[in-house]
């Protein structure tokens, strides 16, 4: 099977997993839901490291996106607990 | 073209995704079947990430391109009778390309190579006058300027390059393993998708993976090698180097 085929099949199924997890355990934040998923995004395409330069770059720019959405929650969790305060 | 399986399927998820997400959370009110949507959009995110990033020239393409390189090599190989095994020399010993020197007559003394080998057809390697050699670029010359960090003589280092070279770069097989004991070097290549043929440019120069692997090895212990065997068997290759010198 062709690198980018497995990446891509251990996406799906990391996804699939996940999703199946988080509906068995009644998980109703979808914030949470996008964070977990993010940071299996990442650890699964941190461990394809030999992927070539061209691909690492423009999944860099895939995760800095997705980085970007779930900094994005974080800050506004922040702003919602210090408006709590 | 071969990224557009890639790019359709990516399109599709991120496209059915961003249209389902908003309807699963909004009208639907469920939050798992959100999450299907973002993860939907977050493969198909990728997958476009990966149609852009793959070269634009399909594999049946590059294969017959290969398949040029070597008719031709081989095509003088046998038209000069050539059946000596070539030694992969490391790029302090020569000038230009990786290359592999293919004796006109008997076998090469490394130890009697003194000067750098020049970029040429035919090469003298040695003082005598029979000292003559067929110096051609193997496929994995090309694939060693491809290589980041040059790799360093352990066999993790050497099995790091190879590794990536074969799998990163050029996903021409699943996984390697490499064993360095004494001069021999052993490399196993699982899942490889060129195997070797008993056909006189093999003989010689090795399958284009022990190429490669070769390329790479004498680069990485920084003396010439040569492939003495290869095997294949239940989906794993297994390519034994001799270290020369």
């Amino acid at each position: 099977m062709r690198i980018f085929n497995r990446y891509l099949l251990l996406l799906v199924l990391t996804s699939c997993l996940i999703n199946i997890i988080l509906a068995f355990t009644g998980q109703t934040d979808i914030e949470v839901c996008f964070t977990i998923l993010v940071i299996a995004f990442l650890i699964i395409t941190m461990l394809f490291v030999y992927f070539n330069p061209k691909t690492r770059q423009a999944l860099s720019l895939v995760s800095i996106v997705f980085l970007s959405g779930f900094m994005v929650i974080v800050a506004l969790k922040i702003i919602e607990v210090m408006g709590q305060k | 073209m071969t990224n557009k399986p890639y790019q359709m399927f990516g399109m599709s998820l991120a496209i059915a995704g961003a249209i389902f997400a908003p309807t699963a959370y909004f009208l639907i009110n469920s939050i798992p079947l959100t999450a299907v949507a973002l993860s939907s959009v977050m493969i198909g995110g990728t997958s476009i990430a990966l149609a852009a990033s793959r070269p634009q020239i399909s594999p049946e393409a590059a294969q017959m391109i290969l398949e040029t390189g070597m008719e031709n090599t081989a095509a003088l190989l046998e038209e000069l009778g050539l059946s000596g095994k070539a030694v992969y020399l490391p790029s302090a010993m020569r000038i230009g390309n990786a290359q592999a020197l293919i004796p006109l007559n008997g076998d090469i003394d490394v130890l009697r190579i003194k000067d750098k080998i020049p970029r040429r057809l035919i090469v003298r390697w040695g003082e005598n006058p029979e000292d003559m050699a067929i110096a051609v670029t193997a496929p994995g010359g090309t694939g060693l300027n491809r290589l980041e960090i040059k790799p360093g003589p352990t066999s993790s280092e050497i099995e790091h390059a190879v590794t990536y070279v074969l799998i990163g770069l050029l996903d021409l097989a699943d996984s390697v393993g490499v064993r360095l004991e004494n001069n021999m070097v052993t490399v196993e290549v699982t899942g490889p998708k060129l195997q070797y043929e008993n056909i006189w440019y093999y003989r010689c120069l090795g399958s284009p993976i022990a190429s490669i692997v070769a390329s790479i090895a004498c680069d990485g212990i920084g003396k010439p090698v040569r492939i003495t065997e290869e095997n294949y068997r239940q989906h794993k290759s297994t390519i034994l180097l001799e270290v020369l010198g």
